[in-house]
């Protein structure tokens, strides 16, 4: 039976129709095609001294982990990292803000908003390189130097931004307005309301928000690159050193990448969860 | 300021555009009663309601509550509290800091409002349940819950948006019996929303008919339902039978009627068209030969005596002054 | 008490106090997305409007100077390599549509109608969604030892005696282009549509059957009309992804295509602006006409906000 949604407490096992194996089976293959190049990167990034960037492999070696943090060279990667963590962090901060209050505001018609909408949606599907292209081209007319807190990271809000009032679209429609009346029948002012009832209440979507908004802008290239002038962050400097000499030190860097993203989406991911749980019963449940 | 009427509604309308749910509607409930609004679904009993909360607009007419009008005060200033029908608890709370919500945002301190928290949760026996989630408890839990977190407000008129629609039949009947008792020792009125008959009139004083905006008939149950002023309300109310006269339509009551020959009386005849078993009594329907539907609700006793089934021959027997004549069409 | 009353004797005055500032709902509303609003126009309307008006400019080797002439367009238009360049990215686009359609959609399917735990379903999600926080760049160029000719595919398929020599088509080809946007952009298509598939009443699933529709007919007449809007957001995504892509062809074509953004990129490197923002120009009203497509086919806007 296609049937979605949680199963019926006590419900006789059902044999599972062939459907489920054969869609199981595209699911396995979509993993392992998906994963297949993921492994090779691990793999590789513990290439031997000798070896390059494609198989067989030279021996094993963490000499390309090391060759990261080794500063000069090609490229300086450390830097670039900790700018890029900068830049995702301002960024995130001001897609979770502006991106929460959108949200907030489309929970009414209004007029006009057909023209926000679409705005959203012209932004977020626009070449990124042409939007990076648009700016830069700004500011050169208009005298200024580009920079990273400036045209970079309002290049990376346009990509942020519709992404997170989308998001939140997902989020308020789960909201349930009696919410916020019981609060006003219980005398909350619109301030103490938007802090203790809305919220807290919105809180799991809006980390949701943010963590989404700091990987958009940390692996952020092609608005990026026209926009922020001289300081590369971290995709411009693995671009540049692709263009320069491939050598396992990307594949290294491609590790240590995904490490670090497993271990804040796990922990971000936890956090979220155990304050879902609590309360999807609650809405389940009521009414 | 007249305080024999704990509301007032002079007037009221709501509009929507250019449709309007509510039209012009006069109400005074009296002081510490026990009043039902009552009517099928989109009659604006659900938008009356809120008006009074103070969650919907009045776009005409004025609201009084003991005398003094509230129609521009805020929801928390004008001595009303409301049960949502969801009960619409806080989900990121549990029951202690929800009932407490109020004297929070009051200012209240922590020990003091929880303090008092903890004493409604008693009330409605739901002190042990302090520390729990409202996702954690069964529906009637968080009904108590939701309405310890109203009466902690000390509100002088507790508005209640269908609270036993959610309820399963047997908890209803039981919840029921809990609101009755509770409207009685706190001493204060309660303005109870719902579409179910049999609710109204076991839990009111006043009972309030509505139906497209206005208000039908409003009046004690048993006025209303020995009286009823239409076949709106007649059909509405149930178990009477609505016949024309020789001066206009008459409600009979269906338990006044019996199942008899023509004799002296009046009565109507016609052909049974279903026999529902109802435990005490049987319940007949028959389509008369003038058109309409008639029904005999008579005891069991009565009905096994002379049983008689579907497409039987039939006439429905009545006596004179149990015809309760309608003055509106 | 009757049904109407004569007015009250004395009623209270009316002291007005709620809500103390009477904003209208709308204000309050474009307060919310003022800020928004703000950064999307002045960073996204405006640079658009900016080469819409530098594409009309004149230009030589010293310089840009503000006119308006048609040349550039002409240009354009009339090269073949344009055209050349529109065409392989547009075949590109839709073969790799279709395959990210097929392929997103069952897992999609799978994921939220064969998978009851939802904790599993949150992570299974997840599986598919963490390689997009590794760099698309790496991930991309992680396909080169992968699919080379002493790669691991080829080992994989030569040690299983599939082949008796490598592959060479596998990599810097078509081939290898298709498969690494596959590769980037499948999940585009599993997010919206899987969006689409669980707001499905599965009772709505169960009314056909009982109806009596076979597995196939549910899907074609239920299933798939309901996810229209997930279909249709996530081909517009993978679309103009595809479409305006400046890496993946450069890198896995071995510089036998050219995508139209590494185009634009050459002429803003040689800093001929006005060339350039025709260029630009012509992908914007593209995408646009995608858009108006995608909007024709579903409310979009009806479907998120509801």
């Amino acid at each position: 039976m296609i049937v979605g949604g949680p199963s019926k407490a006590g419900a006789v096992t059902e044999r599972k129709p062939w459907t489920f194996y054969a869609l199981a089976g595209v699911f396995c293959l979509y993993m392992a095609f998906l994963y297949g190049p993921m492994l090779v990167i691990y793999l590789l990034s513990f290439q031997g001294e000798n070896g390059g960037v494609t198989f067989p492999m030279v021996g094993a070696s963490t000499v390309w982990f090391q060759d990261i943090v080794k500063p000069g060279q090609m490229a300086n990667i450390p830097v670039s990292f900790s700018r890029s963590m900068g830049l995702a962090s301002v960024v995130s901060i001001i897609t979770v803000v502006f991106a929460v209050a959108a949200g907030l505001g489309f929970r009414r018609r209004f007029p006009g908003s057909g023209v926000v909408f679409y705005l959203a949606v012209a932004s977020l599907v626009m070449p990124s390189l042409l939007v990076g292209f648009g700016i830069g081209l700004g500011f050169q007319f208009l005298g200024w130097e580009t920079s990273m807190f400036t045209s970079a990271l309002g290049a990376q809000l346009t990509w942020t931004l519709p992404f997170g009032l989308f998001a939140m679209f997902a989020v308020v429609n789960r909201f349930n307005r009696s919410w916020e009346e019981a609060a006003t029948d219980l005398g909350a002012s619109a301030f103490q309301r938007l802090r203790h009832v809305t919220l807290p209440i919105l809180l799991p979507g809006i980390i949701g928000v943010a963590m989404g908004a700091f990987t958009l802008s940390y692996d952020e290239y092609a608005r990026t690159t026209l926009t922020i002038g001289t300081k590369n962050t971290l995709p411009l400097e693995i671009y540049a050193l692709i263009s320069s000499a491939t050598s396992p030190t990307l594949f290294a860097i491609g590790t240590l990448t995904t490490g670090g993203s497993f271990l804040a989406i796990g922990v971000t991911l936890v956090l979220v969860l155990r304050m879902q749980k609590r309360r999807t019963a609650a809405s389940l449940k009521v009414g | 300021m007249d305080t024999r009427f704990d509301v007032e509604l002079v007037s009221v309308s709501k509009r929507y555009g250019t449709t309007l749910a509510v039209d012009a509607i006069s109400l005074r409930i009296p002081a510490a009663s026990y009043c039902c609004l009552l009517g099928p679904s989109g009659c604006g009993k659900t938008t009356t309601l809120r008006m009074i909360a103070g969650h919907e607009a009045i776009s005409a007419g004025d609201i009084l509550i003991q005398g003094q009008n509230i129609s521009e005060l805020a929801p928390v200033r004008r001595g009303t509290a409301m049960m949502f029908q969801s009960y619409a608890l806080f989900p990121h709370l549990n029951c202690l800091d929800n009932v407490a919500f109020s004297l929070k945002m009051r200012g209240v301190g922590k020990a003091e409002r929880h303090a008092k928290a903890r004493e409604f949760l008693g009330l409605v026996q739901m002190a042990d349940f302090a520390q729990r989630l409202p996702a954690q408890l069964s529906g009637g839990q968080q009904q108590r819950v939701a309405l310890a977190r109203a009466l902690i407000m000390r509100p002088k008129v507790l508005l209640l948006d269908e609270p036993l629609s959610a309820l399963d039949p047997f908890l209803r009947i039981k919840v029921r019996e809990e609101l009755k008792r509770l409207q009685r020792e706190l001493g204060i009125t309660f303005v109870h929303v719902t579409h179910s008959q049999d609710e109204a009139m076991a839990l009111a004083d006043m009972m309030v008919v509505m139906q497209d905006g206005h208000i039908r008939q409003s009046g004690s149950p048993r006025e209303v339902f020995e009286k009823p002023v239409s076949p709106f309300i007649a059909k509405f109310i149930g178990s009477h039978n609505v016949l024309s006269g020789p001066s206009g339509p008459i409600a009979i009551r269906a338990d006044r009627c019996r199942l008899g020959v023509p004799g002296d009386g009046p009565f109507v005849s016609g052909r049974i068209t279903a026999v529902e078993y109802q435990g005490a009594m049987v319940r007949v329907a028959m389509m008369t030969d003038l058109g309409p539907e008639a029904a005999a609700l008579m005891p069991d006793r009565d009905f096994y005596a002379d049983p008689v089934g579907p497409g039987d021959p039939a006439t429905l027997v009545w006596a004179e002054r149990d015809a309760h004549a309608m003055m509106e069409a | 008490m009757g049904t109407t009353t004569a007015p009250p004797l004395f009623v209270a005055e009316r002291r007005m106090v709620w809500p103390r500032i009477r904003f209208p709902a709308w204000a309050v509303s474009w307060l919310q997305v003022g800020p928004m609003m703000l950064i999307l126009s002045v960073l996204f309307a405006l640079p658009t409007f900016l080469f819409l008006a530098v594409s009309f400019f004149d230009y030589d080797r010293t310089g840009i100077y503000p006119a308006f002439i048609l040349d550039n367009y002409k240009d354009l238009l009339t090269t073949p390599s344009t055209w050349r360049v529109y065409v392989s990215s547009l075949k590109f686009a839709v073969i790799v549509w279709a395959i990210t359609l097929g392929l997103g959609f069952n897992v999609a399917y799978f994921l939220v109608f064969h998978i009851r735990n939802s904790m599993l379903r949150t992570v299974l999600f997840l599986l598919c969604a963490i390689p997009f926080w590794t760099s698309g760049i790496i991930r991309a160029i992680a396909w080169v030892p992968f699919l080379g000719r002493n790669g691991a595919f080829n080992q994989i398929l030569m040690a299983m005696g599939v082949t008796q020599r490598p592959l060479e088509f596998l990599l810097f080809s078509d081939f290898a282009v298709i498969v690494t946007y596959v590769h980037l952009f499948t999940l585009l298509m599993i997010g919206p549509i899987a969006n689409s598939l669980s707001k499905i009443d599965p009772a709505l699933i169960e009314a056909a059957r009982d109806a009596g529709a076979s597995r196939w007919r549910t899907m074609t007449d239920v299933i798939i009309p309901l996810s229209k809007t997930g279909i249709a957001l996530g081909s517009l995504l993978v679309f103009t992804q595809v479409m305006g892509d400046y890496f993946v062809v450069k890198t896995m074509s071995g510089g036998q295509s050219a995508s139209i953004v590494s185009m634009l990129s050459t002429e803003i490197q040689a800093m001929q602006y006005p060339p350039a923002s025709a260029n630009a120009m012509v992908l914007v009203i593209f995408v646009a006409i995608m858009v108006a497509l995608m909007m024709r086919v579903v409310d979009v806007r009806k479907e998120l906000v509801k």
